[in-house]
């Protein structure tokens, strides 16, 4: 029976997955073509591959492309995050915002701007060092998590509780960052917290990808070892998968993958619990399909919601994160009500 | 039966003062809360002694000192014993009404839900009167109150965990929503941000006439139904061969809770943390009795306000700090400790 049900996932991921690809490409290049001005797709694509003219050029390339582009890389790491946390805590409610991630690495580039900002505003240093003090918040707030928590780690919902304690305390150290920040700082800090994808430029996508790439293929390597969801706990350990180590490799791994994802783009919630979740229910348990299906997935949830502010709240710049909080934060109600085992 | 129960748990936990020593327990609350208070009105960016506050307070003389103290220090030192009163007996209903020992106003996002309404109400309905904001967020928290346990209730059960955790995402989507209507008015972000972090600066005398109606009300509605939350807490079929028309006594409380906490939310925006700390020490005072728990809380939670709101005028002197980023950060701490020892 699962043997069966493993040929037709195999069979069923690669078709999946490439439909998800066109949808994602697809609503990309809505996302460029949409904006106060609208362009036609296939100008859209023509000017990408180096036509076009002059104004059409500096929309694209220098507007519109970035933040497409930085939705994608940033809703895809997210989910790749979450895949991972999701994976080795058995569990679908886990995700990196309610595991003190974001809010660790919001701390982390709140301080960073604040530490390192001059009296007229400006950074002393390059911005590209954002998603290093991005990451070393996020290390440290799920770092807190596990040390707190202690022996309790062993049960994801307990660990979401921690997370929240933390996230809790980290948000109002945020809070009081900020305040105490010129006001141009506040704005800057606040629009970050939401998760916003517009005002990227290629240097900073061009620093993400850098990061990103190499935590992916990580990402890819350490699925391969990652144990089949239908293994219990103790049968894993048994055979030597789900080791204390490995399990700590991941988290780190998701730490660091959500850091940088945000380091830009600011806290966008709940992609990294809804993308795997909706990405084991489009092509099955394959641990491969699912994780290029929850970048996918995360991407085009990241593009869509930016796209969805751009329509409804145009010409004011709502933050992406608050419409996949929207969205995100009733699906997170439903998951939990529609399994019952949640009460480790 | 369950007197028995309920003394035992309780000589668990301390033993039941006798009335004498309970008279001590009160009195010494009582005496600390108007040190605190005259604290409150003498220190801060300005130290008077305490002549020039009883000068200013009872022979107004039009000095610069007298003008501090009696509109902007007296205001703060009446606004937050409320504030803290009011959220803490708010806590102790719903921690006996959610069987859940980290169950607060907070926890359960009803702080998250009122802040919504007063936002929505003086953003987009332009409500202004301080009554029409206090019973907005009241009404705010009701209905928030009544979500979070019609979830937790279709989840299957009203298990702690789940509650706080639905809550907790409640509150997520409140603070989104909130976060899409203030980019919407990015005149008020500033204004707002202040009042969202929770704090007692700069209130009129007046707020505490609209709110403390409101905060009394609910405090009698809690000192009224202690009794029947006293059957509560062991299990709902104890309660109701106690003869404890249940629906009716949850429903009390729930009317209590959000004229509590939209009543403070309305004064100082959602001062975290409050309504789950103190119950904690009102409890190790007192014991469980709800009569006992109820008084101690509220003189608990008034002075813990009123000192936690000295401290934030010194913690990132000469700035004033959100009085809410304080009782997060202690409250944070607290939820760790009760989560380590598996109170919850």
């Amino acid at each position: 029976m699962s043997g069966l049900t493993s040929t037709l996932t195999t069979a069923r991921a690669p078709i999946a997955l490439a439909v998800l690809g066109s949808i994602g490409l697809l609503l990309a290049l809505s996302g460029v073509a949409f904006g106060s001005s609208w362009i036609p797709l296939d100008q859209v694509a023509s000017v990408i591959l180096g036509a076009g003219e002059k104004t059409q050029k500096l929309i694209v390339l220098q507007l519109r492309l970035p933040r497409v582009a930085i939705a994608a890389l940033a809703g895809g790491g997210m989910a790749v995050a979450g895949f991972l946390l999701q994976k080795i805590t058995r569990n679908a409610l886990a995700s990196p915002g309610v595991l003190g991630v974001i809010d660790g690495a919001a701390l982390g580039v709140v301080v960073f701007l604040a530490v390192l900002s001059n009296e007229s505003n400006t950074l002393v240093t390059s911005i590209g060092y954002q998603p290093l003090a991005a990451m070393a918040g996020a290390v440290l707030g799920i770092g807190l998590v596990f040390l707190l928590s202690g022996r309790q780690s062993a049960s994801a919902v307990r660990l979401l509780l921690f997370g929240i304690a933390i996230a809790a305390v980290f948000k109002a150290l945020v809070m009081v960052m900020m305040l105490i920040g010129p006001i141009y700082r506040t704005s800057q800090a606040a629009r970050w917290i939401a998760g916003a994808v517009n005002e990227i430029n290629w240097s900073e996508i061009q620093i993400t990808l850098l990061m990103l790439l190499p935590l992916l293929a990580l990402a890819v390597l350490a699925a391969r070892k990652m144990p089949p969801a239908d293994l219990d706990e103790v049968s894993a350990r048994s055979i030597g998968l789900d080791l204390p180590i490995f399990r700590v490799l991941i988290f780190a791994l998701a730490a660091g993958l959500t850091a940088v994802s945000v380091a830009f783009v600011g806290g966008v919630g709940f992609i990294g619990l809804m993308a795997p979740h909706l990405a084991r229910l489009v092509v099955g348990r394959n641990i491969h399909a699912g994780l290029f299906a929850s970048f996918l997935l995360g991407a085009i949830m990241l593009i869509g919601a930016d796209l969805i502010v751009r329509v409804l709240f145009s010409p004011v710049e709502v933050p992406a994160g608050t419409v996949t909080a929207v969205i995100g934060a009733p699906y997170f109600l439903f998951l939990l009500m529609s399994r019952q085992r949640h009460d480790g | 039966m369950q007197a028995n129960v309920l003394h035992e748990v309780s000589s668990n936990a301390t033993p039941l003062p006798r009335s004498t020593s309970l008279g001590l327990v009160y009195g010494g609350l009582l005496i600390t809360l108007v040190a605190a208070m005259v604290l409150s009105v003498t220190v801060g960016y300005r130290i008077y002694s305490l002549p020039q506050a009883f000068a200013a307070l009872f022979a107004f003389d039009g000095s610069e000192a007298a003008t501090v103290i009696t509109s902007l220090r007296l205001p703060r030192a009446i606004i937050a014993p409320l504030v803290g009163a009011g959220l803490a007996i708010a806590g102790v209903q719903v921690q006996t009404l959610a069987r859940n020992r980290i169950a607060s106003p907070d926890t359960l996002g009803l702080n998250a839900g009122a802040s919504l309404a007063v936002v929505v109400a003086s953003a987009v309905f332009g409500v202004g009167s301080l009554i029409g904001l206090s019973l907005t967020a009241a009404l705010g928290a009701l209905v928030t109150s009544l979500v979070v346990f019609a979830i937790a209730a279709g989840a299957g059960g009203l298990s702690p965990i789940r509650i706080v955790l639905i809550g907790v995402t409640i509150a997520g989507l409140g603070q989104s929503i909130v976060q899409i209507i203030l980019t919407n008015n990015e005149a008020q972000l500033q204004n707002l941000l202040f009042w969202l972090a929770g704090s007692f600066v700069d209130r009129p005398m007046t707020l505490a006439l609209s709110g403390g109606p409101f905060i009394l009300a609910g405090a009698a509605l809690a000192l009224l139904l202690a009794r029947p939350l006293d059957a509560l807490q062991a299990d709902d079929e104890t309660a109701k061969g106690l003869g404890v028309p249940l629906t009716l006594v949850r429903i009390g409380c729930f009317v209590s809770v959000s004229l509590l906490t939209g009543a403070s939310v309305a004064m100082a925006g959602p001062v975290s943390f409050v309504g789950l700390v103190v119950p904690h020490a009102a409890r190790r005072l007192v014991g469980l009795r709800h009569g006992r728990q109820i008084i101690a809380a509220a003189l608990i939670g008034a002075i813990y306000a009123v000192l936690a709101d000295v401290a934030a005028r010194f913690v990132i002197f000469p700035v004033e700090a959100p009085v809410g980023a304080i009782t997060a950060v202690l409250g944070g701490i607290v939820l760790v400790a009760l989560l380590r020892r598996r109170a919850a």
